[in-house]
């Protein structure tokens, strides 16, 4: 069976077992099963304590639900856990191990354990330690955080594959405000068994996922990662942010290759080599996710930017440098219509800087006036003039739709930016907190991908 | 015959412990195709072989021992020796080094641009090779990179482009662009001996860039 065909039972499951479930609402099995109560398939409290939990009739054993189940969450005790799986062969094809307490405080036996007991009885195991997977468009939430706590975002195109828990919650937080959504998103804590390129390869062959951001702690087998990395990147956009870059950048005296072996270097030199896009930190892994759940990418790197500020325009232009986008003038054309229709004091070149006494209108005559002549557009808004109104959202939606390249936005200060913000991400157009990084959103839209990132 | 035959036969044939003497790595390595100055291994206890005679004046005296880490910090290379007379003297001194198992006395090579040229075994990746600036730059600088060994000869180069250094190896300011094609085939042949298993590490270092060749001046191989 495919891998595509295989994991599909476990990220969109016709039947859901919680291994734990309890009425209590304070409890991770009582959050878990909370969450899980709208899931699309049949749904199982485990408990031997319970005849009934939150409505549903409970089972004492995972072995005395009828019929087959497609994933099964164990939260319980981890040295409980081993013996628990092995009820589950014959009855469930994964088991998704919340439960804490293995490789990562010290106790490997235990998951050597774990994983006998889940290769004997024929079940995959994702986990242990993990929150493991939110699908929203099957409403599958694993997650034993409360809603309260953590607000989902909705569906969307953007996979997350996460080794660290703790960051997959971040980035959900980040993406839910970005305006974006998601489509997959697994945890996979310890990676006993189902590890990342596993489920990169069901993300290539996903429809619903267009962009995956993944975060990686370690790699296991560098070669298959980067196998299922190179297939996935063919298809889909990855970003791949790496943890533990090690004291690298430091002047550690060196001399031999032996020591360097396993350093974050290879990995960042290999990575390279195959063209798979890194994310040298956080922001710049969700400036990319953002930018790429919003916009295809596209080709060229003649860059326009069309600023109502000065300083924002020159910091702009510093760091398209660092990512190969040229900034060439405007053509000959373009400054006449634009120096007949604007205010003497407007600066007609690259960029065109529409200064304090911006009108929003002016932005849409610029944007038109050099359209064909370069192959994106990094407009910045600064709100704290009256001239910009939030009708600039419509304009840059309208120009997108006509010109189908891609642009990239800053706004900042006060006053309708917030507004006005919310508008350009309802229009897919990537909104950015600095100059700097509305070009790198920018460079990562014209292919480069973070790729010139040194 | 493949690469791992040659390996094979190669490992038969080697006279040391772990760490295979430079002497041979070097004939190795020239057998593979690629450059290695001219020398000859002098045995401790031996007389000079009359093979000593065939090598061009200035030469460099090395001291061989399969214990030694670093034939430099004990002292255990001398440059510039400009006849027999003085190479029998350096022989002799070179000989008492703790350990010393042989001297290798080879023709000096001019003074050109360093680099180095390594393959490991990485815990996630398996065989790897690595490129990068040599001599004091690759304390300062750190501009290295590496590949998925093996790697052809367009890898090869793509690797050595990775490097800020390239612009050096193209010609900067006048000098002449180096051997690219040289150094591509070390690294090439390389990443194909760390990937035959055999060998824990290898360390080309320096291997000196001409603008018609590259040598490898120094090597050490490891076997696993």
């Amino acid at each position: 069976m495919t891998t595509k065909k295989y994991l599909e039972s476990l990220f969109c499951p016709g039947s859901v077992a919680v291994v734990g479930a309890t009425e209590s609402p304070g409890k991770l099995g009582g959050i878990v099963l909370t969450n899980l109560l709208g899931v699309k398939g049949r749904l199982y409290p485990v408990n031997p304590a319970y005849r009934e939990v939150m409505g549903l009739r409970a089972y004492a054993s995972i072995r005395e639900i009828p019929g087959a189940v497609d994933l099964s969450i164990i939260i319980r005790p981890a040295a409980e856990v081993p013996e628990l799986l092995r009820q589950h062969a014959g009855k469930a094809r994964f088991a998704l191990i919340v439960s804490a307490g293995f490789a990562e405080v010290g106790e490997a036996a235990l998951q050597e354990e774990l994983v006998k007991a889940g290769r004997e009885s024929g079940v995959r195991l994702v986990g242990p330690n993990c929150l493991g997977i939110y699908n929203p468009r099957h409403r599958l939430d694993t997650m034993f955080l409360p809603h309260a706590c953590l607000k989902r975002p909705g569906k969307g195109n953007v996979a997350i594959v996460s080794q660290s828990g703790a960051i997959m919650i971040c980035l959900l937080e980040t993406i839910g405000r970005s305006g974006t959504g998601v489509s997959k998103v697994f945890n996979y804590g310890n990676a006993a068994d189902i590890d990342a390129p596993e489920v990169y390869d069901y993300l290539a062959e996903d429809a619903e996922t267009s962009v995956v951001v993944s975060y990686l702690e370690s790699i296991g087998d560098g070669r298959k990662f980067i196998g299922a990395a190179r297939r996935l990147a063919d298809k889909k956009r990855l970003i791949v942010l790496r943890a533990g870059k090690g004291a690298g950048g430091q002047a550690a005296a060196f001399s031999h290759t032996g020591r360097l072996a396993g350093r974050y270097e290879v990995f960042h030199s290999i990575l390279r080599e195959y063209g798979i896009m890194e994310a040298p930190d956080y922001d710049s892994l969700m400036d990319a996710a953002k930018a790429l759940s919003f916009q295809s990418i596209s080709t060229g790197k003649r860059l326009c930017i069309i600023t109502n500020g000065g300083g924002s325009g020159v910091l702009a232009s510093d760091e398209c440098m660092k990512h190969g986008l040229e900034l060439v003038p405007l053509p000959e054309k373009s400054s006449c219509e634009l120096r007949s229709v604007f205010p003497p004091f407007y600066a007609i070149k690259n960029p065109i800087d529409l200064t304090g006494q911006v009108r929003t209108d002016d932005y849409r005559v610029a944007l038109r006036a050099v359209r064909d002549h370069y192959d994106g557009f990094v407009v910045i808004a600064l709100t704290g003039v009256a001239g910009v109104t939030v009708g600039l959202a419509d304009i840059l939606k309208e120009f997108r739709a006509e010109s189908g390249k891609p642009v990239a936005v800053h706004i900042a200060q006060g006053g309708i930016a917030p507004r006005l913000c919310g508008l350009l991400e309802k229009a897919k157009i990537p909104v950015y907190p600095s100059p700097e990084r509305a070009v790198r959103g920018m460079a990562v839209l014209l292919g480069n991908g973070g790729q010139k990132h040194d | 015959m493949d690469i791992r035959q040659k390996v094979r036969q190669f490992l038969s044939s080697t006279s040391g412990g772990k760490l295979i003497f430079e002497h041979e790595s070097k004939q190795f390595l020239r057998e593979l195709g690629a450059g290695a100055p001219k020398g000859v291994f002098v045995p401790r206890g031996d007389p000079l072989p009359s093979a000593v005679d065939e090598l061009r004046y200035p030469l460099v005296a090395k001291v061989a021992s399969s214990r030694l880490s670093s034939k430099s910090d004990a002292g255990g290379i001398k440059l510039n020796i400009s006849n027999r007379e003085e190479l029998l003297r350096a022989v002799a001194g070179l000989m008492q080094i703790e350990h010393a198992e042989g001297v290798l006395a080879e023709e000096m090579v001019p003074p050109g641009f360093e680099v180095i040229v390594g393959g490991a075994l990485d815990a996630d990746f398996g065989p790897i090779v690595m490129y990068g600036l040599g001599g004091i730059f690759v304390e300062v600088f750190q501009d290295i990179s590496f590949a998925l060994a093996p790697v052809d000869e367009k890898q090869a180069l793509w690797l050595i482009n990775e490097t800020k250094g390239k612009q050096i190896l193209r010609g900067v300011r006048g000098r002449p662009p180096l051997d690219v094609n040289a150094l591509a085939r070390i690294i090439g042949i390389v990443s194909q001996l760390i990937t035959t298993g055999f060998f824990e590490e290898i360390d080309l270092n320096p291997v000196v860039l001409f603008p018609d060749k590259a040598v490898v001046l120094d090597a050490k191989i490891k076997i696993r």
